[in-house]
């Protein structure tokens, strides 16, 4: 049992045994996570695996089956303090047909105490927003920068970013990464944000939970994440002797050439042998680690330490 | 009321739209009946006869049946538009809920004050000159301002109470929802009716008492009961 803070007081978001279920379909199942304040979280899957459902729970956008979601030891169902501190911009957000750009952020001010219209005028500029165009009009790309403009200038103490850069050409994610840090640096606040492009966004995040299956398969701060799988490739056989019976989280063949991405760190044995069997070694990067659990799957998780139990060759 | 008060400003973003198209259709069914009085008076004379104004007083329903076919689709919008973006913008569900309750006490106030207006100008100008008559009328309480203004106010608070019903069950239960809400409002007023009809004597002495308000509590019942209906549904409304 989580010994819970006093209300108001800024203490991050908890979830306990939080479960939702669309009909019989259970979207997700027994998610446990506490998430302190003022970092940045990456919420990593594979489509489909409940991360937006993850978010709107929270926001209160979508009930939950079962469990409790505290902010700041409250919780924010129908809460007005609580959940004037969220801004949770969906990646396929509705807004009132009738609106131009201009108008939306009007209306996002008058929802934030703390506003930045500045900030929201300078992105706006930056991202070539047309303020005199309706949101219907908008294409992808604009619809994505009109979000990240609103969730930055919200200064929401919990912004909660959906698949932020879909659409955004390179340059215009650039700006995003080096917006969010800035906004970030000047107004600390608690980021959670889902993304695809994770090697992209890897720089930017702190914590990165894994979600598979509508579980936390991975819970690890996003350096160690890094450093806790390996990828080596090679021939078959000699693949297959050096990773031993070390936990593969997933593999690919091309011939006789095997790829494996193996749990764990490699050790200087491993690098030795490696060189004498002419295996490629290099550490797994979080998109490659993402990418071997959604193609693995996983079964038993603890989600505080990444002990999953999982096939081992 | 802070947090109420935001969604009420969402919802005058497009003021012209929510004050004053309602004033601007009752205008336009002031047109309709001016045209249909010169039609008349071509056929007959000018100004109308004593019998055909009487009959226009008494018959004319044009401003009662103008104005619920708009404000049952602005109420109906109102909470779907704006509803995603209130909730987006860290809005609960309550504070939407009575924040578009504000808008629509303005919106029915905008359409109230446009009648009174109108009917002023009707009897000013001696019903438009010739004998025209479009809010003078029994519908609307025979030239008693305050009737007029509480008759529409209620027609107005209905109208938007009703959209928002069917609007905030579709949000929270999907089409079947809204239709299922739709005939459950067909068989209610069936019902009321048929009790009407088999109890006429007690109906038609609690209906006498009212006297010529009798129309207007009977609306401000049906708005009650769609507020209400409006709001049971708003709790379980979702994206």
């Amino acid at each position: 049992m989580t010994s819970h803070p006093p209300a108001g007081t800024p203490s991050g978001i908890v979830l306990e045994h939080v479960t939702k279920r669309f009909g019989r379909t259970e979207v997700l199942t027994d998610i446990s996570a506490v998430l302190p304040p003022g970092r940045i979280y990456g919420l990593l899957g594979a489509n489909g695996v409940g991360k937006t459902t993850l978010m709107s729970l929270v926001c209160n956008h979508t009930f939950r089956s079962g469990g409790t979601v505290l902010i700041d030891g409250e919780d924010p169902a129908e809460n007005p303090v609580v959940l004037g501190r969220t801004c949770f911009i969906r990646e396929d957000q509705p807004y009132n047909d009738a609106f131009k750009v201009r108008d939306v952020l009007s209306a996002v001010s008058w929802f934030y105490p703390d506003w930045d219209a500045a900030l929201a005028e300078r992105l706006a500029d930056r991202f070539h927003l047309p303020h005199r165009t309706t949101c219907k009009k908008l294409s992808r790309g604009q619809r994505s920068a009109l979000a990240i403009v609103i969730s930055l200038a919200s200064r929401a103490a919990y912004t909660f970013l959906d698949e932020p850069y879909l659409g955004l050409d390179p340059s215009a994610r650039g700006i995003f990464y080096d917006e969010l840090l800035l906004a970030y640096s000047e107004h600390p606040r608690t980021i959670v944000m889902s993304t695809h492009l994770i090697d992209e966004a890897a720089g930017l995040l702190e914590e990165v939970l894994v979600l598979h299956e509508g579980r936390i398969v991975l819970r690890a701060d996003a350096d160690e994440a890094r450093t806790s799988a390996f990828v080596a490739r090679g021939l078959d056989s000699a693949v297959t002797a050096l990773v031993g019976h070390r936990e593969v989280l997933s593999e690919r063949r091309l011939g006789s050439i095997l790829s494996v991405t193996v749990r764990g760190a490699r050790t200087a044995d491993d690098e030795s042998r490696a060189r004498a069997a002419n295996i490629a070694l290099e550490a797994a990067s979080l998109q490659e680690l993402v990418a071997a659990i959604g193609i693995g799957g996983i079964g038993g998780v603890d989600t505080e330490s990444f002990t999953t139990q999982r096939t081992s060759r | 009321m802070t947090y109420a008060r935001r969604s009420l400003r969402l919802y005058l973003a497009n003021r012209s739209y929510v004050t004053l198209i309602p004033g601007g259709i009752l205008v336009i069914m002031l047109a309709m009946s001016l045209v249909i009085g010169v039609a008349i008076g071509m056929a007959t004379e000018f100004p109308l006869s004593a019998q055909i104004q009487e009959g226009m007083r008494e018959n004319n329903g044009g401003a009662v049946y103008s104005i619920p076919g708009f404000l049952i689709s602005l109420g109906a919008l109102a909470v779907n538009r704006n509803f995603a973006m209130a909730l987006a913008f860290g809005s609960t569900r309550r504070h939407f809920w009575l924040g578009t309750l504000m808008g629509f006490g303005l919106t029915s106030g905008a359409t109230a004050a446009s009648a009174v207006v109108l009917l002023a100008l009707e009897k000013a100008t001696n019903h438009w000159f010739f004998g025209v008559y479009a809010f003078d009328v029994a519908a609307l309480g025979k030239g008693d301002y305050v009737l007029t203004f509480a008759s529409v106010f209620v027609l107005a608070v209905l109208s938007l109470a009703l959209g928002a019903l069917f609007g905030t069950a579709y949000r929270a239960f999907g089409t079947k929802g809204a239709l299922l809400t739709g005939l459950a409002a067909a068989v209610l007023v069936v019902a009321v009716t048929l009790l009407s009809a088999s109890n006429k004597e007690i109906v038609g002495s609690w209906l006498g008492a009212l006297g010529v308000w009798a129309a207007v509590v009977v609306a401000a019942i049906a708005a009650a009961i769609s507020i209400a209906g409006s709001y049971a549904a708003n709790r379980l409304a979702r994206l």
